[in-house]
Parts: structure tokens; sequence; C-alpha cells
């Protein structure tokens, strides 16, 4: 059952490019969603089994014969599955309409699943070096699928993507190798161990610096952000809300906090360089998407600001720090999935993402414009959708620390982040229609409909806050707790 | 003592080499000699495995395919660098072999010595039974490979509905 969410993308995915010989169109779009919808219904199908016992192990034989094919899962994984399956369904349903005008849809589906295998193992596996290969799963798929439109731009973003992609995989191979070389393992807890039986906090610590410099690329904090916002617009809108709302926080965040809680522990030094890492990155980013025009480029920036956020309350190890980091984590994957989303619906529209040729889309375009304005609120912090209440909880949890400077940082962010949200809203959506734009209709069903259920789904977490946090968040904040608790502290 | 530090400078030059050259040909070259001289540190390592798998596969079958590649095409248009990004490399190659050589060695003996046996067993033992994630891993890898070069080397062509 838990196998399922690494075996059926791969096997569909394997499947697809025949299945598209005989079928252009209908049997890719069925096949693939009709996959993600089941990865959805088994991730929520689990909640109880973990809600009751904690964690689940499982073994798979082989041709008959015990082999190593282990997963765990745990609150923390399960509530990832459950955030990589749902909004890889939305963008899945988007993706019907959208991907007509550039065909091949049996070859894109093929790869999007392949990316969604490589994150589902990489949040499965408890072993380093499988961690470090399901990364590399998904960054191959997700090299070809920024390229996947063929023109200067997308091949540009996706080559530059790539080498700084390498980079980050050869940092964090390098620490992986150095690890291995210490303490003979790969498996996260007999690595923990072995490292508290060492005394060597020397290289641990060059360990600790390549894992932030590997895995802060691959999430794009600053400074490791310059990739991002040249490969998440170039790519198609799909990818893009693929790559932002999923992809940099699996194989960045995820990675980078799953080895530091399981493996190394959370010191007081680290702590404070990862939320120092995390402000800036929240103010630097902000103040930067201010000045685009481009709204995909805006909502990348964006997306570099929200990370911080979540790297925030992370690196801040309290419960209530960790529980609105990961909440904030699924709100953000949601609300920035709809606004890439939506941005596609924009320029499927109109032909244009630049925000100062746009103007009075509300008028004409009203269900494109009404989920533009939820995502971009939820993301704002604007009560009482979903983003306000896991802002306000890393909030809380940083004055509960007695951390205020970091508070206050936290909050002026948020205005900024209101700020140029609004601007997108004033200058695409409100205001006197222009001529051109007068005859503009709404977006296609699919493209719609993935909009509205995103933005409901935006809603609906806002107003059941308290029985999903309770049923989602907090199993996921225990077991990442209890990882910190297992390892043993080491002081740098 | 003596050949391996003249392998490991080899190792160096050759994969300079395979960044600095501007001819592609010599280029692919210069990576298929880095990676004959790595497999051969393998093997002086006690690494066979890793060694035939470098030798073979790196300086042997990639190389191939690079020199086909590169044979398959036509020359484009010379692209000329700006000087800073000319620069770029070589700059970051020094500063990274001088900093190598302050801190590397210190940094070495500061790691202790393994205190057990790694995963051990015969070599299928380890692929088949200990690292069969891995090997699933592997089938995505080559999966998403062989996609992507589907997908960055198709017509673009006009898809006609059922």
């Amino acid at each position: 059952m838990v196998f399922s969410f690494i075996v059926i993308p791969l096997l569909v995915a394997a499947f697809l490019p025949l299945v598209g010989k005989f079928s252009k169109k209908l049997l890719p779009d069925v096949l693939t969603n009709a996959a993600l919808a089941f990865l959805v219904f088994n991730a929520i199908l689990l909640v109880k089994p973990i809600f009751n016992q904690g964690v689940i192990v499982q073994n798979l034989n082989w041709l008959g014969e015990r082999v190593n094919l282990q997963v765990a899962l745990d609150g923390f994984n399960l509530f990832m599955l459950f955030t990589i399956s749902l909004v890889s369904l939305c963008i899945s349903l988007f993706s019907i309409d959208y991907l007509e005008h550039y065909g091949h849809k049996s070859t894109f589906y093929a790869l999007f699943l392949v990316m969604i295998a490589g994150m589902n193992g990489l949040v499965l596996v408890p072993d380093l070096f499988s961690v470090y290969l399901f990364l590399e799963v998904a960054a191959v798929a997700s090299y070809a699928l920024v390229a996947f439109g063929l023109g200067y731009d997308e091949l540009e973003a996706s080559f530059k993507y790539l080498m700084l992609s390498v980079v980050a995989s050869a940092f964090a191979l390098l620490s992986i190798t150095v690890i291995f070389g210490m303490t003979g393992s790969l498996n996260f807890q007999a690595v923990a161990q072995g490292l508290q039986d060492l005394q060597a906090r020397l290289v641990l610590g060059v360990c600790v610096a390549f894992f932030i410099m590997g895995f802060g690329l691959k999430a794009a904090l600053v400074p490791f952000h310059a990739w991002l916002p040249d490969a998440h617009p170039s790519a198609p809108a799909p990818i893009s809300a693929m790559l932002s709302g999923l992809l940099i926080k699996v194989s960045g965040i995820y990675a980078l906090f799953r080895i530091i809680y399981s493996v190394i522990g959370l010191t007081p030094a680290l702590s404070q360089l990862l939320m120092a890492l995390g402000t800036i990155s929240m103010v630097v980013a902000a103040l930067l998407a201010l000045g685009q025009k481009d709204i995909k480029r805006m909502l990348a920036y964006s997306s570099i600001s929200q990370v911080g956020y979540i790297v925030l309350g992370l690196a801040l190890g309290t419960p209530l720090g960790i529980a609105g980091a990961l909440f904030h984590l699924f709100n953000h994957a949601v609300a920035k999935g709809l606004l890439f989303l939506n941005s596609g619906s924009i320029q499927h529209i109109t032909g244009t993402r630049n925000l100062e040729e746009l103007g009075g889309l509300g008028k004409m375009v009203p269900v494109t414009a009404g989920t533009n304005l939820v995502g971009a609120l939820s993301i704002a912090g604007v009560p009482p959708l979903a983003g306000f209440w896991s802002k306000l909880i890393i909030i809380m949890a940083l004055i509960q620390a007695k951390q205020f400077g970091y508070a206050l940082v936290a909050i002026l962010a948020s205005i900024l982040t209101l700020w140029y949200y609004l601007l997108i809203q004033r200058k695409a959506f409100f205001g006197r229609v222009a001529e051109k734009w007068s005859q503009v209709k709404e977006a296609p069903f699919w493209m719609s409909a993935a909009n509205v259920v995103l933005a409901l789904v935006c809603i609906l977490v806002g107003i059941f806050f308290t029985p999903i946090f309770k049923t989602w968040i907090s199993p996921a904040a225990e077991a990442l707790a209890r990882g910190i608790q297992q390892v043993l502290m080491w002081g740098l | 003592m003596a050949i391996q530090i003249i392998l490991l400078c080899g190792l160096v030059i050759f994969s300079a080499l395979a960044i600095l050259l501007k001819d592609l040909i010599k280029a692919a070259l210069s990576l298929a000699v880095a990676s004959l001289l790595l497999g051969i540190i393998f093997f002086r390592l006690a690494a066979p495995y890793a060694a035939v798998f470098e030798i073979s596969v790196v300086a042997g079958l990639i190389t191939v395919l690079f020199i086909l590649t590169i044979a398959l095409t036509k020359k484009g248009d010379e692209v000329t660098e700006a000087r800073l990004v000319k620069l770029a490399f070589p700059v970051f190659l020094i500063l990274f072999l001088v900093i190598d050589g302050l801190v590397m060695k210190s940094l070495l003996q500061k790691i202790p010595a393994l205190p057990a046996g790694p995963e051990a067993g015969t070599f299928g033992e380890v692929l088949w039974k200990q690292r069969t994630f891995d090997l699933v891993a592997q089938v995505g890898v080559i999966l998403a490979g062989v996609l992507a070069v589907l997908a960055l080397f198709r017509k673009k062509e006009e898809d006609k509905d059922e």
C-alpha cells in the first residue's frame, strides 16, 4: 500500500509513451488523473493507521525472496505524500486543457509522473544514499519539463537550472560520502547512532555546511536562489506550479530538515544559522518581488520568500514552530500551485504575463480573477484563509520562544507580501478594461476547475482549521519532534 | 604513494582540460582520460567494481556517445564568451586547489577511523539484497532520461484528436 506511492507513478509513466501511440489525448489524460486520484485516496486511507500506530514499516518480497525494500511511514511523510498527491492531481487536471497547444501529452505526463515518483520516493526512504538517488529521479524529470516548450528561454532556463542543481547534488553527495566513511552506514537511525559514538564535531560541521549548501540550492534559499526566478517562469504553467509548489519543498526543505532532525540533530548554533537564512530569504525575495512586471517572475520570488517562513519555523525547532512551518508548507503548496496555474490561465486568455499590459480582467474572467484573489490573500496571510493561520502560528511560536526580532521581521515581510499581491490584483484584474481585452473569454473548463478546487482548499482549510490541524499537521509535527528527541545533541 | 599523487594530479589536469579546451572532441577525450585515471585510482583503493564501471561506462561508452554526437552535429555560430566568464573557471579552480591544499589534509586527519566494517557482503548481495531500493531509483533515473530525450528531441507535430 505504501509502495504504491512510488510504484504506480513509475508504472504508469513507463506505459504512457506506448499508450500515446494509440491515443494522443484521452487515455493519457484519464490514466494520469486516475493514478493521482488513487494516490490521494491512498493517503487519506493511511491517516487512521498512522493516527493509531504512529509509524508503519513495510517490507517487500522480491520474487519470493525477502529483499531490503523497506519503507517507514510516519505522520510527517504521510503529510508530505498527501500534499504532493493533492496538488499534483489539481495540476494534472489543469494540464488536460493547457497542454492542447504543446502536444505530446503522453511524454509530458510520463515525465510528470516520474517526477512525482521521485518526490514520493525521497519522502519515504530512510536511507541517505537513497535520498540522493530519488532526488536525482525528480531532478532529471524536472530539467526536461522546464525545457518542454523547446523555446530559447525554456532551454536556457533549464540549462541554468541543471548546472546549479548538479552543484547542489554534488555537495549533498559529498556530505553523504563523508558520513558513510565515518559511520559505515547510510540508514538514518544507524548513522544517528554512529555519529553519537564518534567525536568528530568539526568534520560533521563541514558535512552540515555542505548539506545546507546543497539542499539550500534546491530550496532556493537566499543566497542560493539565482536559478529559480529564471527556471520557474520559463517552464509551462503546470510545471511552474509543480516546481514552486512542491519540488523546492520536497528536494530542499524536506530533505534538509529530515536529515537534520532525524540524523544530525539541531543545535542552537545550527538553529540560529538556519533562522537567519530563512529570514534573509523572506525579506530579500519579498523586496525583489515588488519590482517585477512578469507575473510568474513575481510569483517565483514570492516562493523564495515563503520558503523563508517555512525554514524559520522549522529551524526554531519548538513543537509550535514545527507545526506552523509544516502547515505553511501545505498552504503555500496549495496557494502557490493555484497562483502559477492561474498565471497559466491568464497567459492562455491574453497571451501575455506582463502586468503593465494587463488591466480590468476581473470583469471579463471572474473565475480566474476570483481564484487568483483567494490564492493571493491566502499567501499574504489574510484571515480567514489558510495562509493566515500558518503565519500566525509561526509568529506565535517565535514570540513564545522569545525571538521577538524575528517575529517582527516576519510580520513586516507579510505586509510586503500583501503589497505585491495587491499590485497584481490592481494591475491585472481591477481598473478599466483595456480595449484589446474587451473580447477575452474565461479559461477552458479543466483549467478553471483546477483553479476552483485549489481555491476551495485554501478557503475550507482556513474555515475548518482546527480539525485539519489536529488530524494532519499535529501527527506530522510530532513525528519530526520525536526525531529531534531521538538524536542526541552535539555541540558545534 | 608517488604513483597515487601522479594519478591524482593527472585526474585534476585532464578534468580541467575537459572544461577549458575549445575543441569538443579534444575535450571529450580529456574527460575519457580523466575517467580512466579515476578508474585506476578506484582499483588501487581496492574498489574493483567501481573501477570496472568507471572505465567501461564513463571512459568507454559515454566517450563513444559524445564523439558520435559531436561527429553527427554541425558546427554552429561561434559563441563569444565574456572575458569575466572565461576567467571564472580557472580562478575558481586555483582557489579551490589552494584551499584544498591548506585545509583538506588536517580535516581528513580529523575523520575518525571506521568503528565497524561497512555494510558488507558480496557485490551481488549488496546490489540486489541490501541496496534494492537504489535499483528502483535507478530505474526511475533511466526512465526519466529516456523520456527526457523523447521530450526534448521531439518533432513539433499537430496532434490529431482521436
